[in-house]
């Protein structure tokens, strides 16, 4: 299967998005709501590309939309600068501060707008992939609360979350580091809640709450093999099973050889 | 010597909101009591809306064909004696035909019902709404039967595209279309789904079905399970529906008792099942992704398709869902045949569409007219016109995200693709008619508030683009427009419209853009000249006093909150700017159209 995006010819294979064909191929599509691990929220619609396809033309986020053979596909057509930049400057009234839409706002040359004011207290663009993150990896401990222009991102009657672990993938994954993290004297506040960190038992370094642990052990269930592993601090689980691999492949001996 | 009526009550929720629960109970009282000579047997059957809300209570007695509007508990005991017992006809309670210039007898013979076409309200005020017999009289659930003894799951498809028959919902997809998709989809399991989540503000077409004719919906669902495999279904009706909610279920258990629902219908081995879920609040749940999610317990917020719900639906099977008027079409198809309805309406869009006639026409109400009528038909003929005589500026269509559609275009005739040409929608069938003391700035503002309220805010440009649009809007109706705001509100509408997730968004934008279109001199007059041409937006009216038009009535100084308005009996009055607070009591009170805006 074939796609032709902004002119050229690329391979594609079937149920894939247009999204992973363009990124694979180092073509540029801007996104804030899109996580590998993640896909499919859609709901930053920074990803729009024009799409001719059967002799229609439709706009469509090319994170969720599905190639097909011979689809053709423009990613920066004069409508889609357009449209981007004035989400862009949407983007930029909601999360003024955010390192990230600075960027994009600088890559693409979006002047802010005049006439409406940027709210300087607000950090959150409502992407969801926080509660998508919580809902995957942890325990549905925050979902979106109301709707329309007074939806925020909560936890249930905004009391400190009775499930949350404290893993801190939400505030790990959010684009725009709007959901506040703080680490101090081997305590972990997050959500109104504190909890007590763990130390890594190679290197000691704090690294996890004693609750997150415990999910990802139940989650593991019979699978986890090595319990001590799951103690270990991500860079020294990193450096455990690259030693392992230097010592199965016995890479020693070739690096002996060189001598 | 017997003496047989039938007296058709309207208990459809708005005549049931002017007291015609009590007219039914007295009526039965009275009748009940009746010792007279001649054998009177009066059927009196609670029935759906007629139509004419704006004239309700509505009371039709047959075989005589009378027709009384606004009846009141006091008019039934003369009801019975002069009309059902004696054959006589009250005057008093016949329906005043403007454009006819009289009192007509029988409702057939209104004005407002001479150019419609009833195909989906075809049951709604002739059968009692509770009786699954009088239903069947009619010739109820033969069409299901017919599918079910000589028809393929195929040939009924086959059907129902060749009537090109649309969603009646708004987005006037092909049914027949979206079905042969769900049939073909891979699957044992697969769903039907009706859409009863009526939001627009002013549409009431698919809650009066519901109540006033329950089972047609039930049958076209059940032809479509056996079309397309699926053997369950789901009705799922807006939460404030009550009557709707009560009368379908009323009818599903009906529907089991006769055999028409249930394990092996008609003989066939064709099983079929529904049940109702009662909406979950919110606007955007008629969206049919977030409809789906509703029903599965999730938050009602919309997905992207593809998937479409024909592959991937409920509970990720294969899913149809269709609109309650949708399916009300689809037992008289397949009963009169996909000809016959594709011989109704216009080249594309084929058949009769509901519409709810509100805002300021002489006839509220329901009205059924087939597809390519002109909307002038629909206002002047069968609407009576502009109320109090004022000027017909524009009509909306399409509910809060459908445009308005101004006079020049009177003559358009209505069908899906015409209405997109001018910039609004179908939708599901609302018009609501506006005169020329309606703002259009302030009249896209109130929708647009609307839709920012009911946005699920899921998707960043419908939430935060209607957010700063509403931000503009507020600002040019207070008078604090700028010189480029229209631009923009074009140019972030044009975004919302195209970038949004889900049909809420890709319409929301559409009442802002079309009066920019059509009324542009409204907009400019408020931000250049901070003026509001209609006089509603308060802080850029400034009313007066026509001194030659002024005959000294004094009604308007009546009326007047601040005591701004002055003047001798039967000379001009004159009216205080500085008290003024442009309410506008004054001029809606004047009969002269005296009070005038600079």
């Amino acid at each position: 299967m074939q796609i032709i995006i902004n002119g050229k010819t690329y391979a594609a294979n079937p149920g894939e998005k247009i999204l992973d064909v363009a990124r694979r191929n180092g073509i540029e599509i801007p996104t804030l709501c899109h996580s590998e691990a993640l896909p499919g929220l859609a709901s930053c619609r920074l990803c729009m590309v024009e799409v001719h396809e059967n002799g229609r033309t439709q706009y469509v986020a090319s994170c969720t939309y599905p190639v097909a053979d011979g689809m053709e596909v423009f990613t920066n057509s004069e409508m889609i600068a357009a449209r981007r930049k004035i989400l862009l400057a949407l983007y930029n009234l909601i999360a003024p501060d955010s390192a990230r839409i600075k960027g994009l706002l600088a890559r693409y040359h979006v002047e802010p707008f005049d006439r409406l004011e940027a709210d300087p207290d607000s950090k959150c663009i409502l992407c969801g992939l926080c509660v998508k993150a919580c809902e995957e990896l942890g325990t549905n401990a925050i979902s979106t609360l109301n709707r329309g222009t007074k939806k925020k991102i909560g936890t249930a009657f905004n009391e400190p979350a009775a499930d949350c672990i404290g893993c801190g993938s939400c505030a790990i994954i959010c684009p725009t580091q709007a959901i506040e993290m703080t680490e101090a004297e081997g305590n972990r506040t997050i959500w109104e809640k504190t909890f007590e960190l763990l130390r890594c038992r190679d290197c000691g370094e704090y690294f996890t709450t004693p609750e997150s642990l415990e999910h990802v052990r139940k989650k593991l269930g019979e699978t986890v093999g090595n319990i001590e592993e799951l103690q270990l601090c991500n860079y020294c689980k990193t450096k455990r099973a690259a030693t392992r691999l230097k010592d199965g492949l016995h890479l020693d001996e070739y690096l002996d050889s060189d001598k | 010597m017997q003496n047989k009526k039938t007296i058709f009550v309207c208990c459809g929720t708005g005549c049931q909101a002017s007291g015609s629960m009590k007219i039914y109970q007295t009526m039965q009282k009275i009748i009940s009591k009746l010792d007279l000579d001649v054998e009177v047997v009066a059927d009196i059957k609670k029935t759906g809306c007629h139509g004419l809300c704006q004239k309700g209570p509505l009371v039709h007695i047959t075989p005589q064909e009378i027709t009384y509007i606004h009846v009141k508990t006091t008019d039934v005991q003369e009801i019975i004696e002069r009309s059902i017992i004696k054959d006589e006809v009250i005057d008093r309670l016949l329906y005043f035909d403007k454009q006819q210039n009289a009192k007509i007898q029988s409702k057939n013979d209104w004005s407002f019902e001479k150019k419609q076409f009833r195909i989906a309200l075809r049951h709604c005020g002739c059968i009692a709404n509770d009786s699954i017999d009088d239903y069947i009289a009619k010739g109820g659930y033969q069409a299901l039967e017919k599918v079910l003894k000589t028809m393929t799951p195929q040939e009924v498809i086959d059907e129902i595209r060749k009537s090109s028959l649309r969603g009646r919902g708004g987005g006037g997809f092909l049914t027949g279309l979206k079905w042969s998709f769900a049939a073909k989809a891979q699957g044992d399991i697969k769903y039907v789904i009706c859409n009863g989540d009526e939001g627009d503000p002013g549409a009431f077409m698919d809650r009066s079905i519901m109540e006033g004719d329950p089972h047609t919906v039930l049958e076209g669902m059940a032809i479509c399970g056996y079309a397309i495999g699926a053997n369950r279904a789901f009705l799922y009706i807006r939460d404030e529906y009550g009557l709707a909610v009560e009368n379908m279920k009323k009818a599903i258990a009906d529907a089991h008792a006769r055999g028409v629902m249930g394990q092996n219908i008609f003989g066939s081995g064709f099983a079929f099942d529904a049940e109702v879920v009662r909406g979950g609040g919110a606007f955007v749940c008629g969206e049919e992704t977030s409809l789906i999610h509703s029903i599965e317990g999730s938050t009602g917020e919309p997905t992207s398709k593809p998937p479409f719900p024909a592959n991937q639906g409920l509970w990720g099977k294969p899913t149809i869902i269709n609109n309650v008027e949708t399916w009300a079409n689809v037992p008289v198809i397949i009963s009169k045949g996909a000809d016959w309805f594709a011989s109704i309406g216009s080249e594309k869009s084929k058949g009769t569409k509901v519409f709810a006639l509100v805002g300021k026409i002489n006839n509220t109400g329901l009205v059924e007219v087939p597809m390519g009528i002109k909307l002038r038909e629909i206002i002047f003929d069968i609407g009576g016109g502009i109320e109090k005589k004022r000027k017909f500026k524009a009509v909306q269509t399409g509910g809060p995200s459908g445009g308005c559609i101004p006079e020049s275009k009177l003559d358009l005739p209505i069908d899906y693709d015409s209405l997109i040409a001018e910039g609004s929608m179908m939708g599901s069938g609302g018009m609501i008619v506006i005169d020329d003391r309606t703002c259009m700035v302030e009249f896209a503002r109130y929708y647009l508030k609307f839709l920012s309220e009911e946005s699920c805010g899921k998707c960043v440009p419908c939430r935060e683009g209607i957010k700063s649009m509403l931000k503009i809007l507020n600002d040019i109706c207070e008078g604090k427009g700028q010189e480029g705001d229209i631009e923009l509100l074009e140019e972030i509408g044009s975004m919302v419209k195209a970038n949004s997730l889900c049909g809420l968004g890709k319409t929301a934008p559409n009442p802002v853009l079309s009066n920019i279109k059509n009324f542009r001199d409204e907009f400019e007059a408020h931000i250049k000249d901070k003026r509001c041409p209609a006089g509603v937006c308060k802080n850029l009216t400034k009313l007066y006093i026509d001194q030659e038009a002024c005959i000294g009535c004094g009604l308007c100084a009546k009326s007047c909150p601040t005591a701004a308005i002055s003047g001798e009996k039967k000379q001009p009055h004159v009216l205080d700017e500085a008290k003024c607070i442009n309410c506008n009591s004054c001029r809606e009170r004047c009969a002269v159209d005296a009070i005038r805006v600079h």
